[in-house]
């Protein structure tokens, strides 16, 4: 028997209970306050303090943490300026800005704004400035890069950025004026197919924004038609007898087999197509 | 304890009831969705489309035309509006002559009525 007559197993019990309702009225209280629209989605209105250093401080144990499993890939110096300029001058400037170089409108909007990279260059260490450009950071303007560059083109880009921290705005602006013509690489091979690596194909070329598909968690679109069972069906934009042959086509150019259709070309590699045409007509 | 609760979450469903409706719903002047829905089964629409609502319409030949109402585009070409769904359903090759959708004999009423009924489907 405990203090005052209450038996420990009790106590114990009253304490589950307690810690029970408390949850309970916890998510009742967050329920109430996402439904009444007290919460705050506008870019314009900055995360409390402590949220802030909170989601900036998981950011850097989650891209340290995953780092290191990443395959760096080999990329000769000389070679790696022009190129990790050339990928700079197309996707990043336009947000991150660059030494005396203002980021562009699309850069200036957004919360969390992008960060200045001549500091996350001296802090980062390259590996996980690779991982953080190859796979972006959810829920933030950082998109994944894989799909859009090359592994040697991204790690070409953060030899660059390493570079950048230390250039003046005289250093810089000599790579845009000398590097001018220099573009930057496309991915040209993708990982062996897994059902995993399908779905996130499918949504890094935003598939799931027009479309919905079995297993893949997204908007509830109705933009395209539905890709659910879609094995059964019979054809393709209803045109093209549904082989998988026919479909990786589709998918690559659409315009091609129907000029007036709505579906845009992606410019999907056939490595992506074939994976992306292998997850649809699976049989689950 | 259990009443404050109740409230609560009365409160967050009566809260939720706010979010606005869809700003564009087409709908057909004039039509009989009920006729629609008829038609659907007679015409065998569902030898190639699921529809809601239509027995037996279950096969996927065609895109399944579940939520209709909200759907985007017609065919994947134009914007899904009454007068565009209206004339492609009396005649699907003078709009698409690639396409597998057959011409089926129907008046235009008929058309009317279906695509009255399709934007039922939410």
């Amino acid at each position: 028997m405990g203090p005052r007559g209450i038996p420990h197993r009790h106590k114990a019990l009253f304490i589950g209970i307690g810690a029970v309702a408390l949850m309970l009225i916890g998510a009742i209280a967050a329920g109430v306050i996402l439904l009444s629209g007290a919460y705050s989605t506008s870019a314009t209105k900055q995360h409390f303090w402590i949220t802030y250093r909170i989601l900036e401080l998981g950011l850097e144990y989650s891209v340290n943490a995953a780092a290191d499993e990443l395959p760096i890939p080999r990329v000769d110096d000389a070679q790696a300026l022009p190129i990790g300029h050339a990928c700079y001058r197309e996707h990043c400037v336009q947000c991150h800005g660059a030494p005396g170089i203002a980021r562009d409108d699309l850069g200036r909007g957004q919360l969390p704004s992008a960060s200045s990279l001549s500091q996350s260059a001296r802090d980062w260490p390259a590996q996980n400035l690779f991982f953080v450009t190859k796979k972006g950071i959810r829920m933030s303007g950082m998109p994944a890069w894989e799909f859009r560059i090359s592994d040697e083109g991204i790690w070409s880009t953060v030899t660059f950025m390493k570079r950048m921290a230390f250039m003046t705005r005289e250093d810089y602006a000599k790579f845009d004026g000398a590097n001018a013509n220099a573009r930057c690489p496309r991915p040209t091979k993708a990982e062996p197919y897994t059902d995993e690596l399908a779905k996130i194909t499918l949504r890094q070329y935003a598939c799931d924004n027009c479309h919905r598909m079995e297993g893949i968690v997204g908007p509830k679109t109705f933009v395209g038609p539905s890709l659910e069972n879609w094995p059964q069906r019979k054809y393709i934009a209803g045109v093209l007898p549904n082989t998988r042959e026919n479909l990786v086509r589709w998918i690559r150019d659409p315009h091609a087999i129907s000029p007036d259709t709505l579906m845009p070309n992606l410019e999907v590699t056939p490595e992506h197509a074939e994976h992306m045409a292998r997850f649809l007509l699976d049989d689950r | 304890m259990k009443s404050i609760q109740l409230t609560l979450l009365a409160s967050a469903l009566f809260i939720a009831a706010c979010v606005p409706e869809r700003d564009f719903r087409p709908h057909v002047q004039g039509g009989d969705a009920e006729r629609g829905r008829v038609a659907l089964k007679e015409l065998e629409c569902g030898a190639c489309h699921v529809i809601p609502g239509v027995g037996g319409a279950h096969s996927n030949v065609g895109p399944p035309l579940e939520n209709y109402s909200r759907h985007s585009y017609i065919a994947g070409k134009w914007p899904n509006e009454p007068e565009r769904l209206i004339a492609w359903i009396l005649d699907p090759p003078a709009m698409a002559p690639l396409t597998a959708m057959p011409k089926v004999a129907m008046s235009e009423r008929d058309a009317r009525d279906i695509a009255a009924y399709l934007y039922e489907l939410d």
